[in-house]
């Protein structure tokens, strides 16, 4: 018996290796000793080749005989990829390919008739993190341990219940009204009002419901208008700004605390919640060709997608195509 | 007698756990090429033997193997550059997707190695056509969720990724409406001086 768990275990152990790194490890080191030999342009060319997916022992081959001359990556070491694609134009009829067509319904554009001002608010946000919110949020980060945080974000999180509710009776969403309902019940007695999440652990698994009083409108057919970068706080337009406003009347603490106690609370938040993605805005950044251009179309993008996702949750508007959701022009 | 039992049961146990596993096999080929990809990332990224700052470097190496294979970079470059494409001469095309893989690489690589076990679970796969499909997954960190799409397409019977969605947020729509407006108003060498100099700053 315990022979036959034993053989059973090797066996197991033996087809897991076959997928081990350490095969690959010893694959590429392989493929990469004679290329570093022969000096800078062979390994430029020995990692090209071997990036087309061609096999290894095919970059073994190539990279000695590859010399000297091989200094500029490419032209006769690039034999995955027909080179003719280089060549190909690309032709208007196939524009259909090119267009995305499964996904064609998602683009998306905005009129930013403001650009200079917005510009110039987005290098404002842009200071303000790197100078300022981000070496504080590094030293709270430093201080306060993980947990924490997290806690801290979920209480704030939780006190805008009544603005999620609220816009799930307004999109006519009542499992997601429900569901929000149950998760504020849970986490205010379970969760300690609020600083833990026990909704969203397996068993329960209520979801959140990320709604707001923009979606809501861009749900009723309400279009952006147009983009606005607002110091601060960040991309927006006309009609998603309502939720400033929104935030305001229906967040409990700006009842029972004088109102500048909200201006204290904000940076807090904003503090609290960058410690927990640093980075993210980095990456964002960096990846960027134009940072303001790419910030706005993301911003678009993802709000166009969370309206599209909330419609099809919604009693009413499941059917109801707006104006603003068809397959624009562009 | 007792302990003869345990072991039928555990041996039982392995079982059902070896049929689990081998459950990802029935999803289709785009779910698994891009899953094994992660998965082969990941692999990379855990191993005991390459930690602290040395061995960066042969990580990065073996990195990109890996994803040169799982990306198709002349359709990402022809999807963003759409109709512009014809205004590049088949030299500055050649830099062009050169250029733009290694914005894109410096970018990423950077944020991949600071990978620090957050759990990466496929769930859904949707073929759109026969030779496109979406792949849905989820990047779970301590503190948040982040959903990640995948967008494929078969060419020569091989799936390559030619887009990818993090947070509703498509890669190659974000690009192209860069590049369009930046070649609106501009030459495309112009673009590619932009982007030389953007690889050169980092």
């Amino acid at each position: 018996m315990k022979h036959n768990l034993s053989v059973f275990l090797l066996t197991v152990l033996f087809f897991a290796a076959g997928s081990f790194p350490g095969c690959l490890v010893l694959n590429i080191a392989c493929a990469e000793a004679p290329a570093m030999s022969d000096g800078q342009g062979v390994v430029g060319d020995g990692r090209w080749v071997m990036g087309n997916g061609k096999s290894m022992d095919y970059a073994l081959a190539k990279a000695p005989s590859a010399g000297a001359d091989a200094t500029v990556r490419g032209e006769e070491a690039l034999p995955g990829r027909a080179d003719d694609a280089f060549q190909d134009e690309y032709k208007d009829d196939e524009n259909q390919d090119y267009d995305d067509e499964p996904f064609a319904e998602e683009r998306v554009t905005i009129a930013d008739p403001i650009e200079p001002f917005n510009r110039a608010m987005h290098r404002f946000n842009d200071r303000l993190y790197f100078w300022l919110l981000k070496p504080v949020a590094r030293g709270y980060k430093a201080v306060v341990p993980e947990p924490a945080r997290i806690s801290v974000k979920n209480f704030y999180y939780h006190l805008l219940f009544p603005i999620r509710f609220v816009n799930c009776l307004l999109q006519a969403d009542l499992t997601g009204a429900g569901s929000e309902a149950g998760r504020f019940a849970i986490n205010t007695v379970w969760g300690i009002g609020g600083l833990l999440d026990p909704s969203s652990n397996r068993g329960i698994e209520l979801q959140k419901q990320n709604t707001d009083f923009g979606q809501t409108l861009g749900l009723y057919g309400v279009g952006h208008g147009f983009y606005i970068v607002w110091p601060f706080l960040g991309p927006s337009s006309p009609r998603d700004s309502v939720d400033i406003a929104g935030e305001y009347v229906l967040d409990p603490l700006s009842y029972f605390t004088p109102w500048y106690t909200s201006l204290g609370k904000r940076p807090f938040k904003m503090i609290n919640n960058a410690s927990l993605s640093l980075g993210d805005y980095e990456a964002v950044i960096e990846a960027a060709i134009d940072p303001y251009i790419a910030i706005r179309n993301g911003y678009i993008q993802y709000r166009m997608k969370e309206v599209q996702t909330r419609r099809a949750r919604s009693l009413f508007f499941r059917n109801w195509k707006s104006e603003a959701t068809r397959a624009p022009a562009n | 007698m007792e302990n003869r039992i345990l072991k039928k049961r555990l041996a039982g146990c392995m079982l059902v756990m070896m049929l689990l596993m081998s459950v990802p096999a029935y999803a289709g080929a785009p779910m698994s090429a891009v899953e094994s990809t992660v998965n082969r990332v990941l692999d990379v990224l855990r191993d005991p033997k390459m930690k602290g700052p040395a061995a960066k470097s042969l990580k990065t190496e073996k990195l990109r193997v890996i994803y040169k294979d799982m990306f198709d970079e002349m359709e990402f470059s022809r999807r963003t550059l759409t109709r512009n494409w014809n205004k590049f001469t088949p030299e500055q095309r050649r830099e062009f997707v050169d250029l733009f893989e290694q914005v894109l690489e410096k970018t990423y690589l950077d944020r991949i190695l600071e990978y620090s076990n957050e759990k990466i679970v496929f769930y859904k796969e949707s073929m759109i056509a026969d030779d496109k499909a979406e792949i849905q997954s989820r990047v779970i960190t301590s503190s948040k969720e982040v959903p990640i799409y995948y967008r494929m397409i078969l060419k020569n019977g091989k799936w390559k990724v030619y887009d990818v969605v993090v947070e509703n947020v498509s890669l190659v729509q974000n690009y192209r409406t860069q590049f369009n407006e930046i070649l609106a108003g501009g030459t495309p060498e112009q673009l590619l001086e932009t982007l030389r100099k953007k690889v050169k700053t980092h």
